[in-house]
C-alpha cells in the first residue's frame, strides 16, 4: 500500500514538473546559487549544485522529479564545491514565519504527536517528557490549517510593516511568498543588505521580534528631574514607540483582571486599571495613562509594556534570518509534505491571498483514496471531511494533501 | 550647506580620500625619509606610533600647531607599524589613531562630523527642523552602515531595537556618530596595515621598527598568551541554566537544534571536553550519524574548514534563538555562559574550603 501512496504522489509529481517547470525562475545571480534536492528515493538529500542558467535548472526538476527544491540565500564563488571552500560572497535577508512559532488555540485540535519510544499518542505541542515512559522523542504531525495560517498571515502582515516603515525597504524590494506548508517567506534581494554577516543579521532579528527592548529608550522615563509622575510614547509615535503605546493601548482595553494579575501587578493595582478604564482609555488623547494610574510604577509598566511588545512584534523563526548559509524553498516548486506550491505574491495583495486557492497546483482530476483520519479542510471554494475511517472521492489536489500528509492510501 | 574640509581638517583627520590625495602631491617617498628636511615627519611619525604603545588606553596626540607634519606624518607612522609586522602593535595603532579622531570629532559640529562620515561613503543625513522629526538627534544614518560599526558595542542603548529608526536611518547625536566613526576608522586603519609587505627601509628607519618591537615585548610581552584555565574535565553542575537544558535534552536524545547544537557543542569544547566526548554525547539521538556529528564538532573545535575555534554564543544570541530559559540569580549582569561557569567554578571551590572537617 505505502509504495502505491508514493509512486502515485510521485507521478502527479512529474506531470506537474513536466507540463509547469517553465514556471520556475531564476534567483538573481544563479550561478552564484546552491540547489538543494529532496529525493523521493531514500529521502536523500542531493546538496552542492550548481546551474549556469534557469533552462538546465528546469530540466533537471523535470529529470530527477524532487520531493523538496531548495536554493542557498546565499551567493557562493564556487556553490559546487564543499561548505568550506564555496567562497560566501552575501546572502539575502530572509525571513520565515511558520505557524509552528505561533501559538493557536486550534493545534489542540489538528496536531498530533508520537512517542517514538512506547507509541504513545497526544494531541498539540509534544510535552517536555513522554507521560508513559518519559522519552523525550516525539514524531510530530502539523496540519496547514485554515486558522493557523491566518495567524501566520497576521505575523507576515506585522514584519511587512515594520521593514517598510522602520527600515524604509519599498513594496516591491519585499518579496513576499506561501511556503507551501505552514507559513509564508519574505525576503529582500538589495545590494545593500547581501553583506550583512549574521551578527548584524541578529540586531535585525531582534528589533523585529522586540528582543532586548528597553522602554526607557523609548521615552517611558520622569516626567522631570526627581519627578515621580511618567512619561511614555503616545499611540501615533513612528517606530517601537508607536508600537510600544498601542501595544499597551490594546491590553489596558481588553485585558481582564486574571491577565493582568499574570503580569505580576498587585491585586488592588489591577482593580483600579480595570475599574477606570473609560478613564485610562480617553487618557491616550493626551498624554497617555503612564502618569495616571496610582500604584503603576516604572517596573509595572514595564511589565505591562513587554506584554504590549509581545503582541507587536512579528513572531519570525530566528535562526533562519541569521543563518546565512539557509537553503531556501524554490518559488514555484511543489511541497513534499502537502502537494501546494509555493508561491509568490505582491506584498499589497497578501490580505486577500488565500493559500488554499492560489497555491493549488493541480486543478483537475479525480482519485479515490482510504482516508484513516483528517481533519475538515478546504481547496477552492470546496470543504472536505473531517475524514475517519473511509473511502472517498476528492479532487487530485485534495487527495495529494491527504496522501503527502501520510493520511490516506490510494484506494485500489 | 555643503562644507569642504580644510587643510586645518586634514591634519585632524589625515586618513579622509582628500588629504590622501594632498599628501601624494609632496611626493614623500620611503627612501627619501633619511634626508635632513624629512626629521621632522619622521620624528613625528615615530612618536605617532609610539604613544599608542606608551598610553592606556592608547591614544595618539594632537599636535595642533603643526599642521603640515601632523598631516605628512600619518602615512609615514602607516608604513612604520606596518613594517614591524606585529599584529598587536598594528591593532593598537590603529586603535590608537581612531582614538584620536574620536577626541577631535566629538567637538565639532553636526556639518564637520556629516562630512567626514560622508568620506567614508556612510549614507548620512543632518536631521531636520521638521516638526515630525524625533527630537534631540542631529545626524541620521542608514541603518546598514549603523549594524557595521556597532558590533564592538554591547551596551543596551546601542541595540538597533533601542534606537529611533525611521524609514532605514537610525537616529544619532553628533556624539554618538563620532564614536561609530571611532569603529570605521579603526577598521580603515587596520585594514591599510594589512599589508604584510617589508619595505626596504633606509636604516635609521629599520632601527626605529625595531625600537618600536622591542618596547612592546618589554610592555606587552606576556600579557597576551595568557588563556582562561578551567579544569580540564567539565563540571556538569557547574554549567549554566541554557547550557544545562541542552546538555540533558542531548544526553536523552532529543532533537536539538542547529543554534542548540552550536551552543552547546562550543561551550563544551571552551570548557574543556574533548570532541570525542561530545560526539558520544550526541549518540541517543535519533538521527544520530557518527560521521557527520564528527565532522560538525570538529568543525566549531577549528580542527577543519575554516580552522578557526568558535566562540560559543553570549547570552544575547541565546536569547534571541530563544535558548535562554530565563536567568538564574548567578546569571544577573552576565554577558556570557562561559563566565557564569567560571564564577559557579570559583563559588564550589571556596565552598569546598570553607567546609569543616567532620563534614563529608
Ligand atoms: S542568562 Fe545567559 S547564562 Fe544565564 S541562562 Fe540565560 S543565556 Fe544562559
Ligand atoms: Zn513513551
Ligand atoms: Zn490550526
Amino acid at each position: 500500500m505505502t509504495v502505491d501512496r508514493e509512486s502515485f504522489i510521485k507521478s502527479k509529481f512529474r506531470e506537474f514538473y513536466e507540463s509547469s517547470s517553465s514556471m520556475v525562475e531564476a534567483p538573481p545571480s544563479i550561478e552564484m546559487r546552491e540547489f538543494g534536492f529532496l529525493l523521493f528515493k531514500d529521502r536523500v538529500m542531493v546538496r552542492h549544485k550548481g546551474f549556469r542558467d534557469v533552462e538546465s535548472l528546469r530540466s533537471f526538476l523535470r529529470q530527477i522529479v524532487p520531493l523538496h527544491a531548495y536554493y542557498s540565500a546565499a551567493y557562493y564563488a564556487a556553490p559546487e564545491e564543499p561548505m568550506e571552500r564555496k567562497g560566501w560572497v552575501g546572502a539575502d535577508l530572509y525571513f520565515d514565519i511558520d505557524a509552528d512559532h505561533i501559538p493557536t488555540p486550534c493545534q489542540k485540535v489538528h496536531d498530533v504527536w508520537v512517542c517514538r519510544g512506547c507509541g504513545f499518542k497526544g494531541r498539540g505541542t509534544p510535552p517536555e517528557r513522554c507521560p508513559l515512559c518519559s522519552q523525550r522523542r516525539f514524531e510530530e504531525k502539523t496540519w496547514p490549517c485554515e486558522v493557523c495560517l491566518e495567524a501566520a498571515k497576521r505575523e507576515t502582515m506585522k514584519l511587512v510593516d515594520i521593514l517598510l516603515k522602520d527600515f524604509g525597504f519599498s513594496q516591491d524590494e519585499i518579496k513576499v511568498s506561501f511556503s507551501g506548508h505552514r507559513g509564508y517567506h519574505v525576503h529582500i534581494e538589495k545590494d545593500e543588505i547581501k553583506d550583512l554577516d549574521s551578527a548584524a543579521r541578529k540586531e535585525i532579528v531582534d528589533y523585529i521580534t522586540g528582543t532586548g527592548l528597553d522602554a526607557k529608550f523609548h521615552g517611558l522615563e520622569a516626567a522631570g528631574e526627581g519627578s515621580r509622575v511618567l512619561v511614555g510614547p503616545h499611540l501615533g509615535d513612528s517606530g517601537w514607540r508607536g508600537r510600544i503605546a498601542r501595544g499597551v493601548y490594546d491590553l489596558l482595553l481588553k485585558a481582564d483582571g486574571e491577565h493582568l494579575e499574570e503580569l505580576g501587578l498587585r491585586r488592588n493595582v489591577v482593580k483600579t486599571i480595570v475599574e477606570n478604564r473609560e478613564v485610562i482609555i480617553r487618557s491616550w488623547e493626551s498624554g497617555g495613562p503612564w502618569g495616571l494610574i496610582r500604584g503603576v510604577g516604572l517596573e509595572s509598566w514595564k511589565a505591562i509594556i513587554r506584554k504590549g511588545v509581545e503582541a507587536q512584534a512579528a513572531k519570525i523563526d530566528t535562526v533562519v534570518t541569521t543563518d546565512i548559509h539557509r537553503l531556501i524553498r524554490l518559488e514555484n516548486t511543489l511541497h513534499g509534505k502537502t502537494g501546494l506550491l509555493k508561491v509568490g505574491f505582491p506584498t499589497d495583495k497578501i490580505e486577500d491571498f488565500d493559500p488554499f486557492k492560489d497555491a493549488v497546483a493541480f486543478k483537475r482530476g479525480e482519485v479515490t483514496v482510504f482516508i484513516e483520519e483528517a481533519p475538515e479542510f478546504r481547496i477552492w471554494e470546496e470543504t472536505y471531511g473531517p475524514f475517519k475511517g473511509e473511502k472517498a472521492e476528492l479532487p487530485v489536489a485534495a487527495a495529494l494533501l491527504l496522501l503527502c500528509k501520510g493520511m490516506a492510501e490510494v484506494a485500489q | 550647506m555643503n562644507l569642504v574640509l580644510t587643510k586645518s581638517d586634514w591634519a585632524k583627520y589625515p586618513f579622509v580620500p582628500e588629504a590622501t590625495e594632498y599628501i601624494k602631491t609632496l611626493g614623500l617617498k620611503v627612501d627619501s625619509l633619511s634626508r635632513p628636511e624629512f626629521e621632522p615627519i619622521l620624528d613625528r611619525a615615530e612618536g605617532r606610533v609610539k604613544e599608542a604603545l606608551l598610553t592606556n588606553p592608547p591614544k595618539v596626540s594632537y599636535l595642533e600647531h603643526n599642521e603640515e607634519v601632523e598631516l605628512s606624518s600619518f602615512p609615514v607612522a602607516v608604513v612604520i607599524a606596518a613594517a614591524t609586522a606585529d599584529d598587536f602593535i598594528k591593532k593598537r595603532y590603529a586603535l590608537a589613531e581612531a582614538r584620536r579622531a574620536y577626541d577631535l570629532l566629538r567637538r565639532e559640529d553636526k556639518w564637520k562630523v556629516l562630512e567626514v562620515a560622508k568620506a567614508f561613503g556612510w549614507r548620512v543625513n543632518v536631521v531636520t527642523d521638521e516638526a515630525s522629526a524625533p527630537r534631540g538627534y542631529q545626524l541620521k544614518l542608514h541603518f546598514v552602515d549603523f549594524l557595521r560599526n556597532v558590533k564592538a558595542f554591547h551596551e543596551s542603548n546601542w541595540k538597533l531595537i533601542n534606537r529611533v529608526m525611521l524609514g532605514g536611518e537610525v537616529y544619532l547625536t553628533t556624539y554618538e556618530a563620532a564614536r561609530l566613526l571611532q569603529e570605521e576608522i579603526r577598521r580603515h586603519i587596520e585594514a591599510k596595515l594589512r599589508i604584510d609587505v617589508r619595505p626596504i627601509l633606509p636604516p635609521n628607519v629599520a632601527q626605529m621598527v625595531e625600537e618600536l618591537r622591542l618596547i612592546r615585548r618589554r610592555r606587552f610581552g606576556k600579557v597576551y598568551t595568557e588563556e582562561i584555565r578551567f579544569p580540564k574535565e567539565a563540571v556538569v553542575e557547574a554549567f549554566p541554566p541554557c547550557i544545562r537544558n541542552l546538555y540533558e535534552a542531548a544526553a536523552s536524545g532529543s532533537h536539538l537544534s542547529h543554534a542548540g547544537r552550536f551552543a552547546l557543542t562550543s561551550f563544551l569544547l571552551n570548557a574543556g571536553m574533548p570532541p570525542s566526548k561530545i560526539v558520544d554525547l550526541f549518540r541517543s539521538s535519533s538521527d544520530f550519524n557518527e560521521r557527520m556529528t564528527r565532522y560538525q564538532v570538529e568543525h566549531i573545535a577549528g580542527l577543519r574548514g575554516s580552522r578557526t575555534r568558535y566562540t560559543p554564543y553570549a547570552c544575547d544570541t541565546l536569547r534571541t534563538h530563544g535558548l535562554c530559559p530565563g536567568e538564574e540569580n548567578l546569571c544577573r549582569g552576565l554577558r556570557h555562559p562561559l563566565t557564569y561557569y567560571r564564577r559557579k567554578l570559583r563559588m564550589k571551590a571556596a565552598s569546598k574550603r570553607s567546609r569543616p572537617a567532620d563534614q563529608v
